[in-house]
């Protein structure tokens, strides 16, 4: 889901990243308004909440991309950098394209990030290996790398696909 | 353990935490007929995915229920996150099982524990896969209940953690295994542990093994280092042929390398030892000082002839 308009090109592109690293489909459902109230930069929380609902099997998951930048979180231990935000084993991940002015350069790192979030929505946490897309997404190196998961990170995703109910 | 009342009053309401379940919110308690006795239960579903579980109220001490940490309790974790303390112990055998103790009874604390710990020990290298598990569990078990007793939720409790664990801006450091050793050699010379004092090994006395599968697990670790049994026999037999080759292991350098041992030669290196290593160990028969060493520097059958 887009919450802005983007070019479908790009929009496919990035879609067929996701289904190579998850290996089940997926589809853009279109655009949805953004919510109004937000301010600026968005606040991650309340848009994850406040954004319109899509008729989704039971299971899917839904990932929204904005071009606006997020505001980092303020939580108990210190400033989170907010890339994106999900609803840990739910249905709703948001991803922020902020800052991708070349989408050709940029498609690696969203793929990453969006990769990232989607697997949160599978209860995967954060992964000790630099390579995965589980690795904390604030490191220097995570935007570098591939839009791909360890072994221990894809077998514990892949379970969970596996009994899902859609 | 024995069966006692629990130290703190369970009401319809609360929110407890079960080891190794995570949060769950007590929805009944009361008194049932089993195998005729009465007991009263206390019956609870799982947050995370409404699984109930019931425990009579004689074995909620017994299996370690807990009230859900405070703010302050969650404060302090974070404190302990951040210092630079609690290096793993190179020892897979000492490290399972005090990880098994901190998972069981160490509280949030304990789940902390090993999720740093192993952390820590992954910048020293790649975690097996039990570990990895072992991982995971710990940091799901500690993320939910962060989230539950902070009132926020699971994403912001786990990256509140990971800003702690991983700074942003910063990579993890990569370690050596100097670093994980605990006691200097000299000092541990000084101390004079006797074999009773470290058999000791906390608080875990009823995970210690017997002293006869203690030995085994022991003789199979060096093993494990070394040669595995078979080849090692079969090589005996031929009378010493082409070394059989083993992949090396990432854990067995270092735990060389914190043994203050030698790290492992070349090939072609390791075969020039072999000889004088077995008149070594030949001497050191002769004094009576080791009969594992007697064993594996007997003469094979091939090698008497040839002498002969």
């Amino acid at each position: 889901m887009t919450l802005e308009g983007y070019d479908p090109q790009e929009i496919q592109r990035l879609c067929r990243s996701l289904y190579t690293a998850f290996g089940v489909g997926c589809e853009s459902a279109g655009q949805v308004p953004l919510p109004a109230g937000l301010g600026d930069p968005l606040d991650a929380r309340k848009l994850i909440e406040q954004v319109e609902p899509v008729r989704a099997y039971a299971d899917d998951k839904l990932l929204y991309l904005t071009g606006k930048r997020l505001k980092d979180r303020e939580l108990p231990s210190g400033t989170a950098p907010t890339l994106g935000y999900a609803l840990y084993g739910k249905d709703r991940a948001l991803v922020s394209t902020h800052g991708v002015r070349n989408w050709e350069e940029g498609l690696r790192r969203v793929a990453r990030h969006s990769l990232h979030q989607l697997g949160h929505l599978w209860d995967l946490y954060h992964c000790l290996d630099p390579r995965c897309s589980m690795y904390p997404p604030w490191t220097p190196s995570f935007a570098n790398g591939d839009s791909i998961f360890c072994s221990f990170c894809r077998e514990k995703s892949e379970q969970k696909i596996r009994l899902a109910k859609s | 353990m024995a069966d006692s009342a629990p130290q703190f009053s369970i009401a319809v309401g609360d929110r407890v935490v079960y080891p190794n379940q995570g949060v769950c919110r007590v929805f009944n308690v009361d008194t049932k007929e089993v195998a005729g006795q009465r007991l009263t239960f206390v019956s609870m579903r799982r947050e995370e995915d409404g699984a109930v579980v019931m425990v009579p109220t004689t074995k909620v001490q017994a299996i370690g229920l807990r009230r859900l940490a405070t703010r302050d309790e969650v404060g302090k974790i974070f404190t302990f996150l951040k210092s630079e303390s609690d290096k793993a112990d190179l020892d897979w055998k000492q490290r399972a099982r005090t990880n098994v103790d901190r998972m069981t009874q160490g509280g949030l604390q304990g789940l902390a524990e090993v999720v740093k710990g192993l952390q820590v020990l992954s910048e020293l290298r790649p975690l097996p896969t039990k570990e990895r598990e072992l991982y995971d569990n710990a940091r799901h078990l500690l993320v939910s209940e962060m989230a539950a007793s902070l009132s926020i939720s699971e994403c912001d409790a786990e990256d509140a953690i990971d800003l702690v664990l991983s700074p942003p801006g910063r990579e993890r450091p990569k370690r050596t295994a100097e670093e994980f050793k605990q006691i200097p050699a000299a000092e541990e010379e000084e101390l004079e542990l006797g074999g009773d004092l470290l058999s000791l090994g906390g608080d875990g006395g009823e995970l210690d093994l017997p002293a006869e599968e203690e030995a085994e697990a022991s003789e199979g670790e060096e093993e494990e280092e070394q040669h595995p049994p078979p080849a090692r026999g079969a090589r005996a037999k031929r009378g010493g042929g082409k070394p059989h080759k083993l992949p090396e292991t990432a854990g067995s350098g270092e735990k060389r390398a914190a043994k203050g041992k030698k790290p492992p030669a070349a090939p072609g290196k390791r075969a020039a030892e072999r000889k004088p290593r077995a008149a070594k160990h030949a001497t050191a028969s002769a004094d009576g000082k080791s009969k594992r060493k007697v064993a594996a520097a007997r003469p094979s059958k091939a090698s008497g002839r040839k002498k002969k």
